[in-house]
């Protein structure tokens, strides 16, 4: 699977809202890796060089040397095969059709937030990218606006059905997903489920242990299983072609009003806990208002499900394509928690999958 | 007579508190013009002329600065005086005595004297008494730092409310609707010398779709409402703050937090009201992130009270507009 990824004019501080593209760096066709250095911007404040995100190829140029460049705006599309399971949804200015009729001549649609923008990989079904503001001049009754911030919408998305066109707190409770958020959720099923699908086949295994530990938060629980795997490379490999994966990603799946989202912390067991803490929490948040940074979709070498906001106990995990383990966190009895791992048969033996499992509770 | 069905008016339990009063404590009196044998304007003094004495029910030459001024003195030499005057729109005579002196002499002589003084007077519309006997003026006073300003709003209430009144060492104005004088009250009121502390706001019925804030007549107006519109499943919660100042706004921000609605109501003119304050102390307060809707008020129109019984109806908050406006706020707002 390739996808086409635009990388935008960056936001590089508060008040900037253009940039000017000195140079390129690279030309149509030019294989790139992730980090290095596509083309050059310059503003009132800074001049800076935007790496690649990902490895791929370079398919078209679109903005103009020495052109100024709306931030968000796409100045290159790079052409990429790395693995995405779940895309990012912040979007861009896209052109999609106007907002339910309800408002009159209110001006539509303009990307909520401008910085990084990726479009979504094209899968089966067509997927827009920009949420669709109703109006940028809202009125909103003060409990609609603490209910927003709660949950993270952008009340200018609201269609108000209050008087004087004012958001009730209703309208934000009540508030059904739009067209373009139900094709987005419905295009992150379908790359789910295609991904699922592709590892159907693939002979693998489960283990579940309960285990009582003193710190069950997300990050520490990543840590350790990122440690285990970097001890047991034989675990780490790559589901493709059995190749050592250079470093360790751990993909974790978030809810988000479009569908999961998959961010990848990379070789988390290097951080300091405090670190990996505030990024799991800052990445978890913008994760479930639709976006993460293209960089942490991809490098992912096995993935963890916690299930535990669900009060689920355990499930079968199911591989993600070339990944050769799974992990899912449960509930369990008397505070303790259900780990369950599932494994490539391919790469690794049942004593290698119930080693790693032990492993991991005697390392918690 | 048992306890139970006691239903004063609010002229007998204004009279009875004064009586108790006067009862327990030599110092207290009454001054006032034609309070004495006549039993006053309103009939609220009655008999406690003959009951007690020339001496501690006083009929008073037509001069309320007098009036006051002579109370002041009393009230600072260790008396406890209760001044009635005939119309609270007299009360404009006495200004100087009450904001200038019964107010302020605590204060500035380093709380080392009090005042103890009570000012009983009638005020609001509904008489056919035109413009300069029908005003609604608790937001004068309430204005006056160091004066305590209550507004009761039935019989049981006045009554407690007044011995508390006569009991605080400051100056309190007390500001009684002439239309709830010939009316009893929902309640009874209770034999014996029952207080009610001054500033705490009663809830006078609970409910979870709308916060009604009323003074005076306009408890009895917002009850009529809240019973018709729970039978249309409208449930308000009703409270009357029965002093304004101090105020007690505890119930009504935690009413309002269940509510997310606040309508507030007051016969006075709207501009520079009381019920401005209510307001202004939720929105600043952390209950105004509960607000589901627009806070909305009904007060007089900013007019002198017209003359015309149609007009003079037509100038102060009706049974009616309570009703649309409380009925408007729930059903537009969710």
């Amino acid at each position: 699977m390739s996808f086409r990824y635009p990388v935008v004019m960056p936001k590089m501080s508060m008040t900037m809202e253009t940039g000017e593209l000195i140079d390129y760096h690279v030309k149509v066709g030019d294989r790139v890796s992730s980090g290095d250095v596509l083309f050059e911007v310059m503003t009132d404040k800074i001049d800076m060089e935007v790496e690649s995100p990902a490895d791929g190829v370079v398919e078209q140029l679109i903005g103009e040397v020495g052109a100024t460049v709306d931030i968000g705006k796409p100045v290159l599309i790079l052409l990429t095969d790395t693995e995405v399971m779940a895309f990012d949804f912040g979007g861009e200015p896209a052109q999609l059709p106007p907002a339910p009729a309800i408002v009159e001549a209110l001006p539509v649609i303009e990307a909520v937030v401008a910085v990084p923008q990726i479009s979504v990989p094209e899968v089966t079904a067509p997927v827009a990218v920009a949420p669709v503001i109703v109006s940028h001049t809202y009125k909103a009754v003060p409990k609609a606006r603490v209910a927003a911030a709660e949950t993270g919408i952008d009340l200018r998305t609201i269609v108000p059905t209050g008087p004087d066109r004012t958001i009730m707190y209703s309208d934000v409770i009540n508030r059904h997903p739009t067209e373009e958020q139900l094709k987005r959720q419905a295009a992150n099923r379908a790359l789910i489920a295609r991904g699922i699908e592709m590892t159907q086949n693939i002979p693998q295994a489960s283990f579940t242990r309960s285990v009582t530990v003193s710190d069950s938060g997300l990050p520490h629980l990543m840590s350790a299983w990122a440690r285990v795997l970097r001890s047991r490379p034989e675990l780490n490999v790559s589901g493709k072609d059995g190749s050592l994966n250079p470093q360790v990603g751990v993909a974790t799946i978030i809810e988000s009003k479009y569908g999961s989202a998959l961010p990848v912390y990379k070789d988390p067991d290097l951080l300091d806990m405090k670190t990996l803490s505030e990024l799991v929490s800052t990445t978890s948040t913008a994760a479930r208002h639709g976006k993460v940074p293209l960089a942490m979709l991809s490098g992912a070498t096995t993935t963890v499900f916690d299930l535990r906001s669900y009060q689920m106990t355990s499930t079968t995990p199911r591989l993600f394509p070339h990944q050769v383990t799974a992990l899912t966190i449960g509930e369990s009895s008397g505070g303790a928690i259900a780990v369950s791992l599932t494994i490539d048969l391919r790469y690794c033996d049942f004593y290698d999958g119930a080693g790693a499992l032990d492993l991991l509770v005697k390392t918690l | 007579m048992s306890t139970d069905n006691r239903m004063l008016t609010m002229a007998e339990a204004l009279r009875e508190a004064m009586g108790i009063a006067m009862d327990e404590r030599p110092e207290v009196f009454i001054l006032g013009e034609d309070i004495g044998i006549y039993g006053g304007a309103f009939g609220v003094t009655g008999d406690l002329y003959h009951r007690f004495s020339p001496e501690r029910v006083i009929d008073t030459p037509i001069s309320e600065l007098g009036i006051v001024g002579a109370a002041v003195g009393a009230a600072l030499s260790g008396m406890r005086p209760i001044v009635e005057i005939q119309f609270s729109d007299f009360t404009a005579q006495a200004m100087d005595q009450i904001a200038n002196q019964a107010a302020k002499i605590h204060f500035m002589l380093g709380g080392a004297l009090h005042v103890p003084l009570v000012l009983r007077t009638p005020q609001g519309s509904g008489t056919g008494a035109a413009a300069q006997h029908s005003q609604n003026l608790e937001t004068w006073f309430a204005n006056v730092p160091g004066l305590k300003v209550v507004v009761p709003s039935n019989p049981a209430d006045a009554k407690g409310l007044l011995l508390s009144a006569i009991d605080d060492p400051n100056p309190v104005i007390f500001l009684e609707h002439k239309l709830l004088y010939k009316i009893p009250g929902r309640d009874p009121v209770p034999e014996g010398a029952i207080r009610i502390p001054l500033g705490v706001s009663k809830v006078v019925r609970e409910g979870k779709d709308l916060t009604l804030v009323a003074t005076g007549i306009m408890v009895n107006k917002s009850f009529e409402v809240a019973e018709k519109l729970a039978a249309e499943g409208i449930s308000i919660t009703l409270i009357d703050p029965r002093t304004i100042s101090p105020l007690d706004m505890n119930p009504i921000f935690e009413s309002v937090e269940k509510t997310g609605r606040l309508l507030v109501v007051q016969e006075g003119p709207s501009h520079g009201g009381f019920i401005n304050e209510v307001i202004a102390r939720v929105s600043e307060s952390s209950s105004f992130g509960s607000l589901i809707a627009p806070i909305k008020r009904l007060a007089g129109m900013n007019i002198p009270i017209p003359y015309a019984p149609q007009l003079e109806k037509a100038a102060v908050p009706q049974i009616e507009d309570i009703e649309v406006a409380a009925r408007e706020l729930v059903k537009s707002w969710r």
